[in-house]
């Protein structure tokens, strides 16, 4: 059994942030001074209604987008800046992708292996081996050797996580992984979730528009505004963890979804309308 | 201590179900079948569930509590006592009908909740839905293989296993897979009717009816018995060594021009998917020379060419590397943006993104275009060898139109289809081959 | 990965190889006049060695050069019989491909929309298809009584089969769903292929129009080649641009022979356009995307 480690990486610092996209011609403010705080070892939850700049900011710390300001630093280094708009993506941010991006020509093992073999970290058998073992330890024996079309999709987003921890990450991302799945699988897949993190404590960045998915997960929620987004509100979750499903009927979980419920809904409303006015 | 029975709500079932190996791999219908199957029981700490050598009837999944599982001895496994908890799954003996008893002795160690299944409905139920029972009984397989060495046991399940539908969906054998199922639609005769109309019509115009413009054609059965004939009048049939020669040599050219397209053109075509700067330089080029017919080349090439066979076989390569290039081209821009961000998250460099993204990535394409390019290659290489060649079907065709053997313009003609199918096939076959894990997904309907 | 955004930096990268390419092919048509020199011996050694000619370099040796072919352009430009090449050949594709068009969509449709139709129009269809269009020239000399006919059922037989499968892939890709909607909102049949099926089936037919476009032109320059061009020969009129290529090969004219090569493409590159205004036209919701 692993040990839970004492997070000391994987802080996050998004030090006023701002993205423009298209500065010489439409001029789309998609992040407006964004000032986050993110500690070792934290979830922290990003809700805010779909096109409000949230994804950008993931890109912006994985590296696969410039910011036009500010600063984002992870454990004091920075990251990316005004002087050097984009990061250079690497495995200690790794990004669990909306619609999955595991490899569907290789096998779920080989997907989960990839990264220490490639980086040249680890050999093909000590890979493997490993892999094999963290994916009996996030309970996916069985599937090692089936290709990711033919397994469902919950049990692709497990996968999906495992090759990401192979690699040690500081922080995983996680840009609204379980989005397209029914609420059933979804549920399995919070508690999935939880148990792969009490055994990692990585940090996680998970972006979704679902409220109560992020108070049950997180230790923080960020309610963010409709475009340009920033910071609207930041709970902290005071509910213990380790936490199980019965958390979703209790009733300090009832009034933090009160506390938060009116901030988001106001959002959702503006962005709804703005979408109208784009037409 | 009788357990207590229950049969659970279907959506709590379902939950149970889809925490659970080897079940939540499959579809949420077929889930909702195999719960519908189940029936719950409630366990004191202390009961016995089952004796080795007891009859195996259910097989039994843990809701909540603790089983402990020591297995007979004698049976060679590798851990031959487990505790089991919630989600764990025991007892599967009772799917292998020829291993009707027990192996071991299960006993709660907790008040326990079960979830029990019957061996035999079970598999019934797999049966009638092959595919996704032979995803459940494959995990299964791989879960036990790893667990225990008892051989006649494994042989077991590999008897079970292949007994749940005539064929495995992999590789090759997909297209007799694919075959057994399109037999046993209503296709087969509907397919009999058409060809049926349409030699009929051929037979009834020309023969019979003698219709006006139909009269001047070779009628079927003048070609049918040409071609089976041992001593044909226009010499050319099935028995004579010329009709091979020339399939032959229309085949060997088409090859020569097809390899060499494809092991020109795929790189090439990889390139230009790849490298923006290698596409800027030569794309606008490649397709300012790409509209002109292959066929406008005929001249040219002769005149190039001190050789009408290496002319002809210029024709064929150029017109199936167009197609190669362009194809494999746009299979390198269809790969997903999300798969390179996630190859650059962990760490792969440069060519190792090409090595283990790009190419794989773009091979549906490159076989779509490969499909293609035999196609055209047939296509050029017939032109071609009706202008300007020896032998050869195009060569054939053409000279029987000239000697007024009609017949012959006919068995011609068929044979480029069928061998043009053939080889078409071949290039999906080996494409099948190739790409396992599309052809899983695609039996398996995706999700 | 996507299409790259045009710039006028990859203009002028793509505009340096056609121009080195011209380059290349200018000195290596004239090597006839530079490969005697002496600092060549060995390559015409090697060339020698491989069993080629000495006097000039294999295959780009035996080309016209740019500037040959430049020359007769202006020549021919001036005569009518050109122009009537140009016309000829238009009229065959774009008539033939409509021909393909007005027959194959209604055909594709029905195989789409009716399983029995399908199940025996297909199979006898795909058995077909393989046979290239032509591999029937004799066949279609023998049936139809004028050679404009023979070339016109040829031309139309190349671009039927692609739009056909097309229509049909077209078909069968539609959304299921739009089909549940239109039912749960009363759709008749007919409304549903009027308003579902036909358009849906639009984009498929269109893109894969770009590809019979292709070979209909292959066809037609084919078929003007080996029946002769059909109309009295004369000249450089009378046939369509693939018999003016032939024509200029049987007289030994080669640099007219580049000449109607390249104005094949570029009638090619006109009708592709002329087929995308058109498929815009009547699609102009795939615009908006």
């Amino acid at each position: 059994m692993n040990t839970p480690r004492t997070p000391t990486r994987g802080a996050i610092r998004i030090d006023d942030v701002v993205k423009i996209y298209d500065p010489g011609g439409a001029a789309v403010m998609a992040v407006d001074h964004c000032t986050l705080d993110i500690e070792a070892g934290e979830i922290c939850m990003i809700v805010g209604p779909s096109g409000c700049g949230k994804t950008t900011l993931l890109n912006a710390i994985a590296g696969f987008h410039e910011i036009s300001s500010g600063r984002i630093t992870l454990d004091g280094e920075v990251l990316c800046s005004t002087d050097k708009p984009k990061a250079e993506p690497g495995s200690d941010r790794i990004v669990v992708f909306q619609n999955g991006a595991l490899f569907p020509w290789k096998t779920n093992i080989e997907n989960v292996a990839f990264g220490p073999i490639v980086q040249g970290k680890l050999a093909r058998t000590e890979a493997v081996e490993k892999a094999l073992s963290m994916m009996a330890d996030a309970g996916l024996s069985g599937v090692e050797h089936n290709y990711p079309g033919e397994v469902s999709s919950g049990v692709r987003r497990r996968v999906e996580i495992v090759r990401a921890l192979m690699n040690d990450p500081k922080v995983l991302l996680l840009d609204e992984p379980y989005r397209a799945l029914d609420s059933l699988t979804k549920s399995v897949m919070h508690e999935a979730l939880l148990e792969i993190y009490y055994k990692n404590k990585v940090t996680i960045f998970f972006i979704t528009h679902d409220l109560e998915e992020a108070i049950f997960l997180g230790h923080k929620v960020a309610i963010m505004t409709t475009r340009p987004c920033k910071p609207k509100k930041i709970l902290n979750v005071d509910i213990p963890h380790p936490r199980d499903y019965n958390v979703l009927t209790s009733k300090r979980f009832r009034e933090l979804m009160e506390e938060t419920n009116d901030a988001v809904h106001e959002e959702a409303l503006k962005a709804f309308r703005a979408g109208e006015k784009e037409g | 201590m009788e357990p207590v029975k229950k049969a659970l709500t279907p959506e709590v079932m379902l939950d149970i179900f889809k925490r659970t190996m080897p079940f939540q791999v499959v579809s949420d219908t077929m889930l909702r079948k195999i719960a519908a199957l189940g029936w719950q029981a409630k366990h004191e700490q202390g009961a016995v569930l089952y004796d080795a050598g007891d009859k195996a009837d259910d097989i039994y999944i843990i809701v909540s509590g603790k089983v402990e599982h020591a297995l007979e001895p004698g049976v060679n496994a590798r851990r031959p006592m487990q505790t089991l908890g919630p989600g764990d799954v025991f007892g599967w003996a009772a799917l292998l009908n020829q291993y009707p008893s027990r192996l071991a002795t299960a006993v709660c160690v907790e008040p326990t909740e079960i979830v029990r299944i019957n061996g035999e409905e079970l598999l019934r139920l797999f049966e009638s839905d092959p595919d996704s029972g032979d995803v459940v009984m494959s995990r299964f397989a791989t879960m036990i293989t790893r667990d225990y060495t008892v051989p006649d046991l494994i042989a077991q399940l590999r008897t079970i296993h292949r007994k749940l539908h005539s064929g495995d969906i992999q590789g090759m054998n997909l297209t007799l897979y694919r075959l057994s199922l399109w037999a046993r639609s209503p296709r087969p005769y509907l397919m009999l009717i058409g060809f049926a109309l349409f030699l009929g019509f051929w037979y009834l115009a020309v023969e019979v009816w003698k219709l006006p413009r139909f009269r001047e054609m070779p009628g079927i059965t003048v070609v049918i018995k040409e071609w089976i004939s041992k001593d044909p009048t226009y010499g050319l049939s099935l028995y004579t060594p010329e009709y091979y020669q020339h399939i032959g040599m229309s085949v060997w050219r088409v090859t020569q021009a097809f390899v060499l397209a494809t092991l020109i053109g795929v790189p090439f075509g990889l390139f230009l998917g790849w490298s923006r700067q290698f596409k800027e330089y030569l794309f606008p080029l490649f397709e300012m020379l790409r509209p002109i017919p292959i066929l406008a080349w005929v001249p040219l090439a002769i005149v190039m060419f001190v050789s009408t066979e290496s002319a002809v076989i210029y024709l064929t390569f150029l017109a199936s590397f167009y197609a190669t290039a362009l194809n494999t081209m746009l299979g390198v821009e269809s790969i997903e943006e999300s798969y390179l961000r996630a190859a650059s998250c962990l760490g792969a460099s440069k060519w190792q993104v090409f090595r283990h993204i790009i190419v794989p990535g773009s091979l549906p394409f490159i076989f779509t275009g490969l499909q293609i390019s035999v196609g055209v290659a047939w296509f050029s290489l017939v032109a071609a060898e009706m202008v300007s060649g020896q032998y050869g079907l195009g060569y054939v065709i053409n000279t029987s139109y000239t000697m007024v053997r009609y017949p012959t313009i006919v068995i011609g003609m068929i044979t480029l289809g069928a061998v043009g199918y053939v080889t078409s096939a071949m290039v999906r076959i080996a494409g099948d081959y190739l790409m396992q894990w599309r052809v899983r997904e695609l039996a398996l309907g995706g999700r | 990965m996507s299409a790259h955004r045009f710039s006028a930096k990859s203009a002028t990268r793509g505009a340096a190889s056609i121009v080195l390419f011209l380059l290349l092919w200018e000195l290596g048509s004239r090597s006839r006049q530079w490969i005697g020199a002496d600092i060549f011996s060995p390559l015409r050694e090697m060339l020698g060695a491989l069993g080629f000619k000495k006097t000039y370099l294999p295959w780009v040796g035996a080309v016209p050069a740019p500037t040959e072919v430049l020359n007769a352009w202006l020549g021919v430009v001036a005569d009518a019989g050109y122009w009537q090449s140009w016309y000829k050949s238009m009229f065959r594709v774009l008539a033939g491909f409509g021909a393909a068009m007005l027959i194959g969509i209604p055909f594709g449709l029905l195989l789409a929309v009716n399983r029995t139709a399908f199940g025996i129009g297909f199979p006898v269809f795909e058995v077909l298809r393989p046979i290239p269009p032509l591999a029937w020239v004799p066949a279609s000399i023998i049936f139809w009584p004028t050679q404009e006919m023979s070339i016109a059922f040829v031309t139309f037989l190349g671009a039927f089969y692609t739009i056909v499968i097309n229509v049909v892939g077209g078909a069968k890709s539609i959304d299921q769903r739009y089909f549940q909607a239109a039912q749960s909102m009363g759709s008749s049949k007919w409304d549903i292929f009027r308003r579902i099926i036909l358009p849906g089936t639009l984009p498929s037919i269109m893109v894969g129009s770009a590809v019979g476009m292709g070979i209909t032109w292959e066809v037609v320059v084919a078929a003007e080649m080996i029946s002769g061009g059909g109309s009295q020969a004369g000249g450089t009129g009378g046939g369509g641009l693939g018999f003016f290529i032939w024509n200029s090969y049987v007289g030994g004219s080669y640099q007219q022979i580049v000449v109607g090569m390249i104005s094949i493409g570029l009638a090619g590159f006109v009708s592709s356009e002329l087929l995308r205004a058109l498929g815009q036209y009547v699609t102009p919701w795939l615009r908006l995307r």
